[in-house]
């Protein structure tokens, strides 16, 4: 093989050869069955998806087929090809595996094989009624004059990788649709994480505007000295003066103040009513308000600790 | 692992790549909810406890507070005011014959404004008339 030559027909008589860059190999027909059908599908992975039951009949059914389908002239060529059969002829031939850059097939180059091209001394590969076929030249004419056929010249697509055709365990179809599944939730995660990260930005800067106008309350310790301090005040006078607030609600026009007390932490307060009915209606509402009450005649006292 | 494993189990690779991605992207949500969670807590306490600080030493730290004391002397009659001591952050007062009136408007003062009260002693002279002590602090 010329070393130049990137292209190269895969037939069972070939020489071996000795590769140094990647090659593209073009099948024939030995290692691929083909079959043309005019079918009402729109794309070649609904094609794709009917090729096994197209090849039931043709097929051993104890080997692991692989399937490529393109458009040809308005109809679907289907082919059915063993990948292993393939891999193991041409690691014989001294072809690697990962040399192979593109695999095409031979009926690929129908137009271009009208005349046949001797692909051996004993094979020939011509295009017979559209389909290329591998012909033994016994049977050509013998003035047969075998085309010069440049593949480097031949225009092919629709190749198919040594990778993409040996067998994944889960389809193309569905790697799409659970990997864009995934990136989905993925997608959906980060934006809920971030907006949830953000979320606590605001209360961030309140804390930040805080700190930087009470600069001497960034120390904890220093805001608990003065929680300490403070706050026992504040609820001490707060109760005082509740308790205050609390005492002249119990007086009335029946009734008046003898005496009030605020002592360490007590208050007590002495009341005088000008019946029995408005002494015990006083000590009902003391009560109420958490005071204990005694009544001396008409006085009621009351009283509370703080 | 050469080109033609990688090419053969591509459609496998790619989703464990998705896989990963979406396993990764609910670990970090997962990880900035409790973020969120431990920090939210740690950020509101914080602004409580300053503001609650801030406004505790607004209200009994205020340094206005000897000035407001003074009003007690001027809210009744001076013949009224047996005695107004007052030395550094604490007032000694004492009332007497006071009416009921005099005494809410005094009493309410008081209460109104931020200092402790030590002492308070009110009680009845005579009829509509009493007398009232208090000692306060700030």
């Amino acid at each position: 093989m010329d070393k130049s030559n990137n292209k190269l027909f895969i037939h069972s008589d070939m020489e071996p050869v000795t590769l140094e860059h990647s090659v593209e190999i073009i099948l024939t027909p030995q290692f691929y069955t083909f079959i043309r059908e005019n079918l009402d599908v729109k794309f070649s992975y609904q094609a794709k998806q009917i090729a096994a039951s197209l090849f039931d009949d043709y097929l051993n059914t104890m080997i692991d087929y692989q399937y490529h389908v393109n458009k040809c002239d308005g109809e679907w060529c289907f082919f059915a090809y063993n990948i292993d059969e393939i891999d193991y002829f041409l690691e014989s031939k001294g072809i690697e595996k990962h040399r192979v850059s593109k695999i095409y097939f031979a009926q690929q180059l129908d137009k271009e094989l009208t005349k046949p091209v001797q692909l051996s001394a004993k094979n020939a590969l011509q295009t017979i009624d559209g389909t290329v076929t591998i012909i033994p030249t016994r049977l050509l004419e013998p003035d047969t004059v075998f085309q010069t056929f440049d593949l480097e010249d031949a225009k092919l697509s629709s190749g198919i990788t040594m990778g993409a055709s040996l067998n994944s365990f889960i389809s193309l179809k569905e790697t799409i649709l659970l990997s864009s599944l995934f990136f989905i939730l993925g997608a959906v995660s980060i934006t809920e994480g971030s907006r949830i990260k953000s979320s606590i930005g605001s209360e961030n800067e309140k804390l930040t505007q805080l700190f930087n106008d009470h600069k001497s309350y960034r120390n904890s310790s220093a805001r608990k000295n003065i929680l300490n301090t403070y706050q026992k005040i504040d609820n001490d006078e707060h109760a005082k003066r509740q308790s205050i607030k609390e005492i002249s609600k119990l007086l009335s026009a029946k009734s008046q103040l003898l005496a009030l007390k605020i002592e360490k932490n007590k208050i007590s307060a002495t009341i005088k009513t000008s019946d029995t009915g408005i002494s015990k209606q006083v000590s009902r509402n003391a009560k109420a308000k958490d005071f204990k009450s005694f009544s001396n005649g008409l006085d009621v006292k009351v009283e509370k600790q703080l | 692992m050469n080109i033609m494993t990688l090419q053969r189990y591509k459609n496998e690779i790619i989703l464990l790549l998705s896989i990963l991605f979406a396993l990764f992207a609910f670990i970090y949500k997962l990880s900035a909810t409790t973020y969120v969670k431990e920090n939210q807590l740690h950020i509101q306490d914080q602004i409580n406890e300053v503001t609650t600080v801030v406004s505790l030493k607004k209200q009994w730290g205020d340094k206005k507070i000897t000035n407001k004391v003074k009003a007690l002397k001027t809210i009744v009659p001076a013949s009224k005011i047996k005695s107004f001591q007052k030395k550094s952050k604490k007032l000694i007062a004492s009332y007497s014959g006071l009416t009921a009136n005099e005494l809410n408007k005094v009493n309410n003062k008081l209460i109104n404004i931020p200092v402790q009260i030590i002492l308070l002693n009110i009680s009845q002279s005579a009829k509509n008339q009493y007398t009232m002590e208090f000692t306060c602090k700030w």
